[in-house]
C-alpha cells in the first residue's frame, strides 16, 4: 500500500514537472515566435515598409494606435550595417525605435531629440565593422542585441487637416543595407 | 496500467497543464495583473529587456512592439471605476483632466485586442482632438448613441479601454500609479 502511494507521488511529480517545463517553454517562446511571424508579415526586410493609418480591418499588429502613422523595416543583419534615414516632423510625436527578435525595445528616439529635420540612425552587431560615414547632422549608431529585429516610426496625426503632409513627410523614410548603397 | 501506458499519461497530462497554464496566464489573463490606479492598470517593464517571462508573452501576444516607460506608459481598463467588467452594452462616461503627458489617447479595443468596426470610423480620443470644457477637464461617452469629437462608439461585444501616454512627465513616468487618471462612470445599459 505504501509502495504504491509513493509510486503515485512520484507520478504526479513527474506530470507536473513536466508540465512546468512546457509552461516556461511557450513562456519563452511565445514572444521570439510571434516577433518572427510579424517580422514575416511585413515583407522584405532591410526596406521600409510604410502602413496606411490603422482601422479596425488593421489586423497586422495588436492593439494599433488609429491616431499614429507607423513606418517600418524588418531587419535582417547576417553581415551588412543597416542604415535607415528618416525626415522628422517637430510639429507633433514623432519617434524611431529598435526592438529585438525577443520583442524588447532596445532603443528609441523622439522629435525632441533630434536637433535637425532628419535623423539617420546606423544599426549594426558588435564586431561589425563600421562602414565609411558621410557627414550628417543627427546620426546615431545603435547595436542591436540579435540579428533580427525591426525598426518602427510613430508619427501622431494631431490633427486631421495635417494628415497630408504628416504622410508626406512619413513617406521620406529609407531603410537599406549599408553595403547595397555603395 | 503497463509502464508505457503510464508515461503517455504522464506526457498527456503534463503537457495539457503547461499549455493551459500558459493560456490562463498569458492569453486569457484570468488574474488582472499589473500596477492599479483606479481603473486602469499598467506594466513598468513593458518593452524593458528586464521584463520578466509573463510580461514578455502578455505584451507579444496583446499589444507587441509596445514602447519602454521612458517613452510611453500604457493603461489599460477592463473594468469601471465601480470594479464591474466593461459591458459593450452599456454607455460610460470617461472623465477628468489632461494627464501629465505630451500627448494622449484613449482607444477603444475589442475582445480580440483589434479596433471596434463603425459606421463613424471612430476608435480614439486624443489630446489634440477631445473638446474640453470652460475649466479644461473633458467627457467622453463610450458606447451608445452619439455624435462629436467626444464619443467612442463600440460594437455588442466585450472590450477594454487604453490610455497611452507618450513622453509622460517625469512625476508620472516616476510613479504612475499615483497620477490622476480619468474615472470610467457607467452612464446606464439602454
Amino acid at each position: 500500500m505504501k509502495d504504491r502511494g509513493q509510486e503515485l507521488v512520484s507520478w504526479i511529480g513527474a506530470t507536473l514537472a513536466i508540465a512546468l517545463l512546457v509552461h516556461f517553454a511557450t513562456l519563452y517562446a511565445i514572444p521570439r515566435r510571434i516577433m518572427a511571424r510579424t517580422l514575416r508579415g511585413m515583407g522584405a526586410p532591410n526596406t521600409m515598409h510604410f502602413g496606411s493609418r490603422p482601422t479596425a480591418a488593421s489586423r497586422g499588429v495588436m492593439r494599433p494606435s488609429p491616431d499614429m502613422l507607423y513606418a517600418a523595416c524588418p531587419f535582417d543583419l547576417p553581415a551588412k550595417p543597416l542604415r535607415v534615414t528618416a525626415s522628422v516632423p517637430h510639429s507633433t510625436y514623432w519617434s524611431i525605435s529598435a526592438f529585438d527578435d525577443a520583442t524588447n525595445n532596445f532603443f528609441v528616439r523622439n522629435d525632441r531629440q533630434v536637433t535637425g529635420n532628419s535623423v539617420e540612425l546606423l544599426v549594426m552587431r558588435h564586431g561589425q565593422p563600421l562602414p565609411p560615414l558621410d557627414k550628417v547632422t543627427d546620426r546615431s549608431i545603435v547595436f542591436a542585441p540579435s540579428s533580427r529585429g525591426l525598426i518602427l516610426m510613430r508619427t501622431v496625426i494631431d490633427n486631421e487637416k495635417n494628415l497630408p503632409v504628416l504622410e508626406a513627410v512619413v513617406r521620406q523614410a529609407r531603410c537599406e543595407s549599408v553595403a547595397d548603397k555603395r | 496500467m503497463k509502464l508505457a501506458t503510464k508515461i503517455a499519461a504522464v506526457l498527456i497530462i503534463g503537457v495539457a497543464l503547461g499549455l493551459a497554464a500558459t493560456w490562463f496566464t498569458v492569453v486569457r489573463i484570468v488574474i488582472p495583473v499589473g500596477l492599479r490606479d483606479g481603473p486602469w492598470r499598467t506594466n513598468l517593464m513593458v518593452g524593458n529587456s528586464g521584463a520578466d517571462l509573463y510580461t514578455r508573452a502578455r505584451v507579444a501576444v496583446h499589444g507587441l512592439l509596445a514602447l519602454s516607460r521612458s517613452e510611453t506608459i500604457y493603461f489599460t481598463a477592463a473594468h469601471d471605476n465601480d470594479g464591474e467588467p466593461l459591458d459593450a452594452g452599456c454607455v460610460y462616461q470617461v472623465s477628468g483632466r489632461d494627464p501629465d503627458a505630451r500627448w494622449w489617447s484613449i482607444t477603444a479595443y475589442g475582445p480580440d485586442d483589434f479596433l471596434i468596426p463603425n459606421s463613424a470610423w471612430r476608435y480614439s480620443v486624443s489630446k489634440t482632438t477631445v473638446a474640453r470644457t470652460q475649466d479644461g477637464s473633458f467627457s467622453i461617452q463610450v458606447g451608445g448613441r452619439g455624435s462629436g469629437s467626444n464619443w467612442i462608439p463600440l460594437a455588442p461585444e466585450r472590450f477594454s479601454l487604453t490610455l497611452r501616454l507618450y513622453n509622460p512627465s517625469e512625476l508620472v513616468a516616476l510613479d504612475p500609479i499615483d497620477t490622476v487618471l480619468p474615472a470610467i462612470r457607467k452612464m446606464g445599459c439602454p
